[in-house]
């Protein structure tokens, strides 16, 4: 190694920002490891024990994954969650792509911003002023939707009680409050798409049409792709709403979550060691979907 | 001190979400809970100075009358604090696993106050000091209030809060369930005021004339809250759950299957508003489109926060066989890791002591004061709807609410079932079979 004239380097200097960069990064990783890492490994051991939370652990083996296997609710709770997951990215992605070409092309600059914050406003509203606000508009009885409904002529379902409507009215419910986000992220996407391939596109040809499907769709593809990845976490996840609006799963279990079976598991039965070993079946449900995703987006979306 | 929570009569909220993710770590701790208890000297010590924790479930308003019972305490013993913490779950299963997370973390009370529903399930953990000792000690001030309570507070007490016939409860304050009934929708309506023993037949027939002539609902009906939604309906025909020892279970019996069917009958009658929404019955009660709301004590608070004293009376809960009603009541234990027992069991004495439970009815308690005496008396009865007495004459006839140590999971199989028969969704039999299969697992 050359040193010029004049210029010190010392290991006292690497040190030092060593140093820093420690102390940058700390929070975060103090946080991390006290409520993600910490609450992972306690959730590996608990999953071979049988706890009560009031008395002392068991060791159990691998009695509470074997358990899994004929747990019928459990089943039913991961079908649930998987229906909910898929039509919640399919709507999203839809909805959100769709609103965001709209507004992308909308002339008035005013009327775009009055759009926009209309479509994220929900979203900032917490989730559960948002299930008792639904919670009074499908009312069965007071709602404005059976009301008009009534006015033209159609009987309403009773949404949260009948087990064919339960989990449509939550994805429903689901999709209005948490559309804005991914709009968001779909307009941000949609942005960077350089307005200057779209132009050569026009000027060999393509129709609106082929410009969308054949130079906006595969510019925006990473945009999808990071908006698919997200709403799947987010969306398998779900608990607050379906726990406010159609509490223990709603009617005949129609709308029992995985993450509220998990929540009845552990803090109603007071299976702590089963509840953990759902909690990893979650994660690694999880982490195989979105290593899927990562696998599949090779195949389809568009790198630089 | 109270036994049920304060809340819409038909329509009580449900479950919060998860209290700590990371519950988990807290292994080490409650591995270590059971050598905490080890400690525990079995038998009354000097009564020191100090602070004593403990824990109640109520919400902001219910705090302010436990704070103003505690305040009290204080100023009759000033060297012992009490350091509450008022946990706001919406009914006592949650309050239950609030507190168990708690102690599992290592933040263990001196005092809970633990309604009927968690009572096997504290005292089967081998987290409470028994208590004989020091009822026997202090025996001039606990006999006077067992010889003052219902003689079935004290038998319920042991029965079911103790696996092995020792006393690790205090009773307290209690509920039963009667109806509240609007005297001016009555009245409207042309229909006499119930007796206070009414049957099925009358309160369909009142349900039905109140309908046609002002379009008023009868009942708030719903299936979230057994205590008030479907446990009354059961009673007062001759079934329950499950049998008196809470080993069986009984909720596919023909009188269950009769009682559901009646309750889905008023609700297909339109004498009720479609559960699962958002039906406000105080609200509704105020405006005159509800003619009676189900409840126990706390009913009364929101009636006289509605200004509608005057214009209710109560009655009991209308039979077809039988009068009945669930009873749940407080029970005051102390914790066997406590280091302050001695101090813990001079506030249970306090407690026991007519002038505490005064002082709670005067405040706006939302319970029935356990001494029958307090509960008859002017005290209880003031700026309280007509009728009010009832409530603890309804203890004499009652069933404690059954609440085995599964019993949060079985409330869920029981409102599973009854919200399947009501709405439909299975037909009653079906519903109460699979539900009783169910239970019969959990017993």
């Amino acid at each position: 190694m050359t040193t010029a004239p004049g210029e010190q380097v010392t290991t006292t200097g690497a040190g030092h920002r060593g140093w820093v960069g420690v102390a940058f990064v700390s929070p975060a990783a103090l946080l991390f490891v006290v409520f993600i890492l910490g609450p992972f490994v306690a959730a590996i051991i608990l999953s071979f024990y049988s706890w009560d939370m009031l008395t002392p652990s068991k060791f159990n083996g691998i009695g509470n994954f074997t358990q899994m296997f004929s747990d019928a609710t459990l089943y039913k709770a991961l079908a649930n969650t998987f229906i909910f997951s898929i039509a919640s990215v399919i709507t999203h992605l839809i909805g959100g792509f769709l609103l965001a070409l709209g507004v992308n092309r909308l002339a008035s600059r005013a009327l775009s911003y009055f759009v926009r914050t209309s479509l994220f406003f929900p979203f900032v509203i917490s989730w559960a002023a948002v299930a008792l606000l639904w919670k009074y508009v499908l009312d069965p009885t007071f709602g404005i939707v059976t009301y008009y409904l009534g006015e033209i002529g159609i009987t309403s379902p009773d949404w949260f009680t009948d087990p064919h409507w339960a989990l449509p009215a939550i994805i429903a419910i689901d999709w209005w409050h948490t559309i804005g986000f991914t709009f968001i992220i779909m307009l941000a996407g949609l942005q960077t798409v350089p307005g200057e391939l779209i132009e050569a596109a026009r000027s060999d040809g393509c129709n609106g049409w082929q410009v969308l499907w054949n130079v906006t769709i595969p510019l925006m593809s990473p945009t999808i792709f990071f908006a698919g990845v997200i709403t799947f976490i987010g969306a398998f996840q779900i608990f607050d709403p379906v726990q406010i609006i159609t509490p223990n799963g709603g009617p005949d279990n129609a709308t029992l979550t995985i993450v509220m079976y998990l929540y009845q598991k552990g803090f109603q039965s007071f299976q702590v060691g089963y509840a953990s070993a759902v909690s990893l079946l979650v994660f690694a449900i999880m982490a195989a979907v979105t290593a899927l995703q990562f696998w599949a987006s090779k195949k389809w979306v568009h790198s630089v | 001190m109270t036994d049920k929570k304060s809340e819409s009569p038909s329509r009580p909220s449900r479950r919060s979400v998860l209290q700590f993710l990371g519950a988990g770590a807290a292994v080490p701790a409650m591995s270590s809970l059971a050598a905490c208890g080890g400690g525990s000297s079995g038998g009354p010590e000097a009564a020191g100075k100090g602070e004593l924790s403990l824990v109640y479930l109520g919400d902001a308003t219910q705090q302010k009358a436990f704070n103003q019972l505690f305040d009290a305490f204080n100023k009759a013993h000033p060297d012992i604090k009490i350091k509450a913490n008022g946990i706001a779950a919406k009914d006592w299963g949650s309050f239950a696993n609030t507190v168990s997370t708690q102690i599992a973390g290592g933040k263990i009370p001196d005092i809970v106050d633990v309604a009927t529903e968690g009572q096997q399930l504290f005292s089967s953990k081998g987290l409470l000091e028994p208590l004989d000792s020091y009822i026997k000690k202090d025996r001039s001030v606990t006999d006077a209030f067992y010889a003052g309570i219902d003689p079935h507070l004290k038998e319920w007490t042991t029965k079911y809060g103790s696996p092995d016939g020792r006393t690790y409860f205090i009773p307290g304050g209690y509920n039963t369930v009667v109806m509240y009934c609007n005297t001016e929708v009555f009245s409207k309506a042309g229909v006499d005021l119930p007796a206070p023993d009414w049957s099925w037949d009358e309160f369909e027939k009142a349900a039905k004339q109140i309908k046609e002539k002002t379009g008023a609902y009868m009942l708030g009906i719903g299936y979230g809250f057994p205590f008030v939604d479907i446990m009354p309906w059961l009673l007062t025909n001759g079934a329950s759950t499950m049998d008196a020892d809470w080993k069986k279970a009984t909720f596919d019996t023909p009188e269950a299957i009769e009682a559901a069917t009646f309750v889905k009958k008023l609700l297909d009658a339109g004498y009720s508003p479609k559960p699962g929404g958002s039906f406000d019955a105080p609200s509704a009660y105020a405006k005159g489109k509800l003619a009676t709301l189900g409840g126990g004590r706390w009913p009364t608070l929101d009636i006289r926060r509605l200004k509608m004293v005057d214009k209710t009376h109560i009655v009991n809960w209308p039979k077809n066989k039988e009068n009945g009603s669930p009873v749940g009541w407080d029970g005051w234990p102390i914790l066997k890791a406590s280091k302050k027992k001695d101090m813990a069991w001079t506030f249970l004495k306090w407690l026991m002591s007519k002038e505490a439970g005064e002082f709670y009815a005067s405040i706006g308690g939302t319970n029935v004061p356990a001494l029958t005496s307090v509960a008859q008396s002017k005290v209880f009865t003031k700026d309280a709807p007509k009728g009010s007495e009832l409530l603890s004459k309804a203890v004499s006839y009652g069933a404690p609410i059954p609440s085995p140590a599964k019993g949060a999971e079985v409330q869920t199989a029981v409102t599973k079932a009854w919200q399947a028969a009501l709405t439909g969704t299975s037909s009653v039999e079906a519903a109460l079979k699979k539900a009783n299969t169910h239970i019969q697992g959990l017993l």
